[in-house]
């Protein structure tokens, strides 16, 4: 069985990390650079950083910040938030992203998917979707930051966005972000069942017991989470060591 | 006296994304920089040929800089080398990805997709895995010196090294049930597909012993 | 048909438009006073709030009064008016965990209830309180608010005179002395800040500030002389839970209505998450809020909206204007990125229950923008290539 990432996220307001629930409010939690610097010592596969503000106020992540936080991390950074154009995805790269990821832009204009893939290779572009479950039982995908209903059907749109040239795809659950209940695994699975590019999954992780349920029985690749870490209910390294006695096989320190 | 440091240049041929390895260089205060001019990567002490992308756009980006005469040369001169990913790729004699391509044919062998994974694995491989030792192989006196078997470092790819050459095989990894050569090395040149430079610690560690090998 | 205006305070705007030069409010807002730094009062005590407050000797004060209140043999000591929303569920659940106390929640209902109101309202319930509820009668409520849209441009006020009055009434009914408020919006949110540095409010402070200069009464006085109301219909008592109980009654009750947001830091976001975290509470299910971006904040009534909206009209000053003025005061956001929110949604229509709302009225959408055009004053308004455009904006 092949290793599973796990992946810390943080959420980026101005210089801080916020911990929204439902994508909502922006509590601040911690300092980006702080952050990441445990998260790298504690043994993050990877980290995920996105501005989730830059679509709300029709601007671009603050690239500096990112270059000044990125220093010394020498494990790859998926970066997202106002990704609008390749100038912006060159900007984040050249700021120490190895990976992109696209929500608002790419549900508006979803060529542009494609346009980066050509541009950068499929394995720099994630495409990032935001899910709200429907009372008809279908989840719709959200924009500028878990705000706006797009009308579109998230699940289609992962199938989609696949086969225009994403190379990932990260699914987050509105319902569950913030709350700390587990992931929402029947949404996950919709996606995994028919995805031929990694998942990584976020919102909703509570515990390790949820992290490896969403690996076992969701099929994630990656399992990525905030709160848990944020608000140290438990390390990464822990989370870890307790899945790795569950047979799952993740990298350790 | 003090030695002049050896002058490391990173190949700049327009592909793929050269931030984090010039900070794992400079981590070590190595002289480093990035250069897609052919007289300053000439007139390195070592090379190092990122990427990531398909073959044709990489060997494109080389031959439209003229590069390609000076990194065969550096290769042929055992210059220290450090290919990564596709910079690895391209080193070799034939790439497959979207039709037949010549390489740099540095070392003799082809790059192909990855057969069909056997455990359902998915193809890009994504993420972290274990670099072990062929039989009878040794690190010593390479850049995997003092390096436990089976350290962990991060691959992100779809094509994969397939060396002529067993002796060239320096470091082997298992993906889908399916064992590929995940790092070769002819004399003092290294062809790794996987990212020192986002491998953490280990692969400061590949880093530094590559550094010091100059 | 002449429509009169029994608002009193549209006679007291300003005709200069300023912005506050810390927040995005401007002083159209009724009541709401500007520094000779151009701050606005709110974004002052927004300060002091942050800065200058001993908030742990508050909270002694509070303990302290919780001490004197609390019921010895579990029977309810402390009356919260609320709806289940993030305030009043805060509100009703810390004094309950944290002080100790029996909450009795009473709920003056909304006109509607949305769908995502009453599930909140249910978790609210679920988690752990007694509600009474009062739902108004629907035939007479409705009445009111058609008044209250044709001469005040706002369907919503008689919400509002049984959102106060109610709390009394039952603190009467059951012997309660102590009421607790969420927050002193006045206070909060830049209206008068004579109370700001007290913990409670008396029943003589309401009517000038909270009923504009006409009570229920006078709605019912025009009601007739509309005939929306027929005579008979309606006696001296018929809205007694829409004003304030007999006031010897409250003060022989010893009633005190006193305001969390004295003894606690108030702070709309951690309420939310403070919600969230114990009573259930969820967010707007198909995003932000019709006219702002938030998507936590006054989700229960499908009249909401439209309340905000008249605010827009009548002041120029709509809901994510609100929003965005108090999160840039409790620092989560700048007063640059409150612009920009502001710039982008105030004054969006709430167009999601507008049917509705017609219906409830029973008005046509021509007679609602004859109305609701007629509140547009000249000075904030113009029309530019046939539609309306606000003149001032902030920046």
């Amino acid at each position: 069985m092949k290793n599973v990432r796990i992946i810390p996220r943080l959420d980026i307001k101005g210089p801080n990390v916020v911990k929204p629930v439902h994508t909502e409010a922006l509590r601040v939690v911690g300092n980006p650079k702080e952050l990441i610097q445990r998260y790298y010592r504690e043994g993050a596969d990877e980290i995920i950083y996105m501005d989730i503000v830059a679509s709300l106020y029709q601007r671009n992540l603050d690239f500096d910040l990112l270059k000044s936080v990125t220093d010394g991390i020498f494990i790859p950074f998926t970066v997202g938030g106002g990704i609008r154009s390749i100038h912006d995805i060159n900007s984040a790269l050249r700021s120490g992203a190895d990976k992109v990821a696209i929500n608002t832009f790419a549900i508006h204009h979803p060529e542009f998917i494609t346009e980066a893939a050509k541009e950068f290779g499929s394995q720099c572009v994630v495409l990032s979707i935001e899910a709200k479950k429907q009372p008809n039982g279908t989840w719709e995908a959200y924009t500028d930051g878990g705000r706006e209903p797009s009308g579109v059907d998230a699940v289609a749109w992962a199938k989609k966005g696949m086969e225009l040239g994403a190379g990932e795809i990260m699914i987050t659950s509105i319902d569950r972000d913030g709350t700390r209940r587990g992931y929402d695994l029947e949404l996950i699975k919709r996606i995994t069942d028919f995805a031929i590019v990694p998942v990584i999954v976020y919102g909703g992780a509570g515990s390790p017991e949820q992290v490896k349920n969403v690996i076992l029985e969701g099929k994630a690749d990656a399992a990525a989470a905030a709160s848990v870490f944020h608000y140290k209910d438990f390390s990464i390294g822990d989370l870890k060591k307790y899945l790795k006695e569950e047979n799952i096989n993740v990298r350790l320190l | 006296m003090t030695k002049n440091k050896p002058k490391i240049v990173i190949v700049d041929y327009g592909v793929g994304n050269l931030h984090s390895l010039v900070k794992a260089f400079q981590f070590f205060n190595a002289d480093v920089s990035v250069s897609e001019e052919a007289t300053i990567v000439k007139a390195a002490d070592a090379v190092v040929l990122p990427g990531v992308g398909s073959f044709e756009a990489g060997m494109r980006g080389l031959k439209v800089r003229d590069l390609v005469g000076v990194v065969k040369e550096s290769a042929d001169a055992d210059k220290p080398m450090l290919g990564i990913c596709l910079g690895a790729q391209l080193m070799l004699a034939k790439g497959y990805e979207f039709g037949e391509f010549n390489g740099l044919d540095i070392m003799p062998g082809k790059v192909v997709r990855f057969p069909e994974a056997k455990t359902g694995d998915k193809v890009p491989h994504i993420g972290w895995n274990s670099v072990y030792a062929g039989k009878e192989k040794t690190w010593d006196n390479s850049a995997l010196r003092n390096l436990p078997q089976n350290f962990n470092a991060y691959f992100v790819h779809s094509y994969i090294l397939v060396p002529d050459s067993k002796d060239q095989i320096l470091g082997l990894t298992n993906y889908g049930g399916y064992e590929f050569c995940s790092i070769m090395k002819k004399g003092n040149v290294y062809a790794s597909q996987f990212h020192p430079e986002k491998s953490g610690t280990v692969g400061l560690e590949i880093i530094k012993n590559f550094i010091q090998s100059i | 048909m002449k429509i009169k205006t029994l608002d009193n305070q549209l006679q007291y705007q300003p005709k200069e438009v300023v912005f506050c030069r810390q927040c995005v409010v401007s002083n159209q807002r009724p009541r709401i006073t500007f520094n000779s730094d151009g701050v606005c009062s709110a974004c002052e005590y927004a300060r002091k709030k942050h800065n200058l407050i001993d908030w742990k000797k508050r909270e002694a004060e509070l303990m302290a009064l919780c001490d004197r209140y609390r019921s010895k043999d579990g029977g309810f000591d402390v009356v919260v008016p609320g709806s289940g929303g993030k305030d009043s569920a805060y509100t009703a659940h810390i004094l309950k965990t944290k002080y100790g106390m029996h909450p009795l929640v009473v709920t003056w209902a909304p006109f509607e209830y949305t769908d995502i109101g009453w599930k909140n309202f249910q978790d609210f319930v679920r988690s752990g309180f007694t509600v009474m509820s009062c739902y108004q009668n629907g035939d007479l409520h409705r009445k009111l608010a058609q008044v209250a849209f044709e001469l005040k441009g706002d369907a919503w006020e008689p919400f509002t005179f049984g959102q106060k009055a109610f709390a009394f009434h039952m603190a009467l009914k059951f012997g309660i002395p102590l009421i607790f408020y969420g927050e002193n919006g006045e206070v909060e949110y830049g209206g008068s800040t004579k109370d700001a540095d007290k913990p409670f409010e008396t029943i003589e402070d309401w009517e000038t500030v909270h009923f504009k200069g006409a009570g229920v009464d006078k709605l019912a006085e025009a009601g007739l002389e509309m005939g929306i109301f027929k005579k008979g219909e309606i006696g001296p008592k018929t809205f007694e839970l829409y004003r304030q109980p007999d006031i010897s009654a409250i003060k022989k009750l010893g009633a005190q209505m006193h305001w969390l947001s004295y003894y606690r830091k108030w702070v709309p976001q951690e309420n939310f998450y403070y919600a969230q975290k114990h009573t259930g509470f969820t967010v707007n299910e198909d995003g932000r809020s019709e006219g702002t971006y938030s998507k936590y904040a006054s989700l229960d009534d499908k009249q909401d909206g439209f309340h905000f909206y008249l605010a827009f009209i009548k002041f120029g000053i709509g809901r994510a204007t609100s929003d965005a003025a108090h999160e840039i005061r409790d620092g989560h956001i700048t007063r640059e990125e409150g612009i920009a929110l502001v710039k982008r949604y105030d004054g969006e229509f709430p167009k999601k229950h507008f049917q509705w709302f017609l219906d409830y009225l029973g008005i046509t959408e021509k007679h609602f923008w004859e109305v609701v055009d007629s509140y547009r004053p000249p000075h904030l308004w113009e029309k530019v290539n046939g539609e309306w455009k606000l003149k001032h904006r902030v920046n």
